[in-house]
């Protein structure tokens, strides 16, 4: 399995840092109809902690479902994947679930907050399926999230009373409630406008900032500027590009 | 440790609830199901513990815990219950509230223009309570009257019918038997109508009873018709079938002339009978507690499919299967176990009220309400688990609805 010359020279110059993801020939092919379709042919890609990366490729070449992998929502492929030094490829669901829980945040293009529960419920459902935790911590933590997403006056309201900003922000005040190792978004600026999108991009940038690792999949050039570090998806394989 | 586990299973009660107050004309009507399925099977049980009530005091009605003996006249040396076994029976037969023996025989009387036949019953106060008799007007002849042997007596609604007409005899009523004439102090019937269904009844139809002792004197019957044991208690009765059948093998050539008899066979059977039949009722009232839980399986299924996108999060979230599969299962346990509390309330506190109300006893089984609540209960669960195990092994990625 050959490695990219490029992805070699990134992970080199990251070698201090420790590894929060190290993918190695995942493969994954889905069945339309009994027609075998490779979506993913061998993606080897290391990710280290503090990287912001957006995964680029052009529509249809995996990148939803390289980040479905990452994000330990499908386990149903080749290769191996380790995530924050633990192999995840071949466990359970069961087993699955409570690192899903600890260690990732997911934002989505279209938000997916639950509309019949406030966006403080919202926030706090990661840290209450945890477990670990009162009832009351896991609410308070979820106020702390959406105080600092500038959601504050906002804790009762359900997600349809707020603006899509303000849902998309909630969104991600919920990715974070866990402190997780990883934030995955996939498009997560799909479905808002320019202003709305800048907006939300500045608060990756700084949670990038503050040290968070980031995993963003987009096919907007201008999108994914603000990430330090381009892969790209190609013929069902990860190549480095540049930021 | 029960404290993260209750808190667990409180977070997910909410979000049950939470979920069932989203639809809540539809957890109504699966609630409604249920509670007819439980109602059924509630009032199903009572109503057959009124019909095994019914049955068990009809037989009762001949008389409670009643033992009788008598003569059969069969055999080759038919022999009859002598005037001295009777005291015999009083120091010998152990557990017996009361003794009524009967003396008979009968009289022809001119009833209008028609002449009738008359059972003539000589018979002591016991008699009364015991054969379970129950006064229409007047009274029944007195101990005293027993003793002194008075030419009184009791007639029955029939005979007093047929002489006086609806209007009930005056004070001052008078009948010819044995060729005298006999103060009428009363008219009875039987306590219950169709114990004559039951067992042939010496005291039904055109009958006249006067005292033991006054039949005695005046009448030449030298032997007992019959004798009435009342025993003190239904697990006495028996002792008294068998004590009563050693005194009269002891004092006469052969038992084999003789039938001693209870009811409580008879009491067995009905209760079986009506307990077969309650029992084919419930099973025809499970089908409707069922029909129930299928309800709840399909309203369930249409949830958990119109939720598909609200699992998927949770799940991406990090809720574990177990998390979604109790869930679901709690919404149903909910659904059918609030159905079943509406149940008991329409099938048990309803007709109970009702008996309440016109004085009816209306019997209720804790039982079957206990067991009506662990059925709807367990069939809830059992409904639920298909679509809880649906909603719990959804394709993550799929339920997210494929970005
Ligand atoms: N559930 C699925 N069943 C069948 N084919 C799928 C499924 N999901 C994705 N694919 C196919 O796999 C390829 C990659 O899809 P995806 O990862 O969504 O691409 P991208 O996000 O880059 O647009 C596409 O050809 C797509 O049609
Ligand atoms: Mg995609």
């Amino acid at each position: 399995m050959l490695t990219p010359p490029s992805a070699r020279v990134a992970s080199a110059a990251a070698a201090h840092a420790p590894e929060v993801i190290r993918l190695a020939g995942v493969a994954k092919t889905y069945h339309r109809d009994g027609v075998p379709v490779a979506a993913l042919r061998s993606v080897d890609l290391r990710i280290t902690r503090g990287e912001f990366v957006a995964i680029m490729g052009r529509s249809g070449s995996g990148k939803s479902t390289l980040l479905h992998i990452l994000g330990l929502l499908d386990a149903e492929y080749e290769g191996r994947y380790e995530l924050a030094g633990t192999c995840v490829s071949g466990q359970s669901a069961d087993s699955l679930a409570p690192l899903r829980n600890r260690l990732i945040g997911f934002v989505f293009q279209s938000f997916h907050l639950l509309p019949q529960l406030s966006i403080l419920e919202n926030a706090a459902l990661p840290a209450l399926y945890a477990r670990d935790r009162e009832r009351d911590a896991c609410f308070a933590a979820a106020r702390t999230r959406l105080v600092e997403m500038g959601l504050g006056d906002r804790l009762e309201h359900r997600p349809g009373e707020l603006s899509i900003g303000q849902r998309q922000r909630a969104a991600i005040a919920r990715a974070l409630v866990n402190a997780p190792s990883l934030l995955l978004a996939d498009e997560p600026t799909g479905a808002l406008d320019s202003r709305t999108a800048e907006e939300i991009l500045e608060v990756l940038g700084d949670l990038h900032a503050a040290g968070a690792t980031l995993v963003m999949v987009t096919h907007d050039p201008e999108v994914a500027a603000v990430a330090s570090r381009l892969v790209q998806i190609r013929d069902g394989r990860a190549h480095d590009g540049v930021a | 440790m029960a404290g993260p586990t209750t808190a667990w299973l409180r977070l997910l009660l909410r979000f049950a609830l939470d979920g069932l107050a989203g639809q809540r004309g539809r957890s109504g009507l699966t609630m409604l199901g249920m509670a007819i399925g439980t109602a059924s099977v509630v009032s199903v049980v009572s109503i057959g513990l009124l019909g095994r009530a019914y049955v068990v005091s009809l037989i009762e009605g001949v008389g409670s815990n009643l033992v009788f003996a008598y003569g059969t006249g069969d055999g080759v040396n038919p022999e009859e219950v002598a005037f001295d076994d009777l005291d015999v029976f009083r120091a010998r037969v152990p557990g017996v509230r009361a003794m009524a023996p009967v003396l008979s025989s009968t009289e022809t009387m001119s009833i209008g223009s028609e002449p009738e036949v008359v059972n003539v019953l000589g018979a002591t106060p016991e008699y009364a309570p015991v054969r379970n008799l129950v006064t229409v007007s007047g009274r029944f002849p007195t101990q005293a009257e027993e003793r002194s042997a008075e030419k009184v007596c009791v007639v029955s609604r029939e005979l007093a019918r047929r002489l006086w007409g609806d209007r009930p005899p005056g004070s001052d009523e008078w009948l010819r038997v044995f060729g005298l004439r006999f103060h009428v102090v009363g008219v009875y019937r039987e306590g219950v109508e169709s114990a004559a269904a039951v067992q042939k009844s010496e005291a039904a139809g055109l009958t006249v009873i006067v005292p033991f002792s006054t039949f005695r004197n005046l009448s030449p019957v030298r032997t007992v018709d019959v004798v009435y044991f009342q025993a003190q208690s239904p697990q006495a009765v028996s002792g008294v079938v068998d004590a009563v059948r050693e005194v009269l093998k002891s004092r006469h050539h052969a038992l084999s002339s003789f039938k001693v008899e209870s009811l409580q066979g008879y009491l067995v059977l009905a209760q079986r009978v009506s307990d077969a039949v309650t029992l084919g009722l419930i099973a025809i009232a499970a089908v409707s507690l069922l029909v129930g839980g299928i309800g709840i399986m399909n309203i369930m299924l249409v949830t958990v499919t119109e939720r598909t996108r609200d699992i998927g999060i949770r799940l991406a979230l990090g809720a574990g299967r177990r998390d979604i599969l109790l869930q679901f299962l709690l919404e149903a346990g909910i659904l059918s176990l609030a159905g079943g509390i509406a149940g008991v309330v329409i099938g048990a506190i309803l007709p109970w009220y009702a008996g309440v109300l016109y004085g009816v006893d209306v019997p209720v089984s804790a039982l079957s309400v206990v067991v009506a609540f662990g059925v709807s209960l367990a069939v809830g669960l059992f409904f639920g688990l298909v679509p809880a195990r649906k909603a719990a092994n959804m394709n993550i990625v799929d339920a997210l609805g494929y970005e």
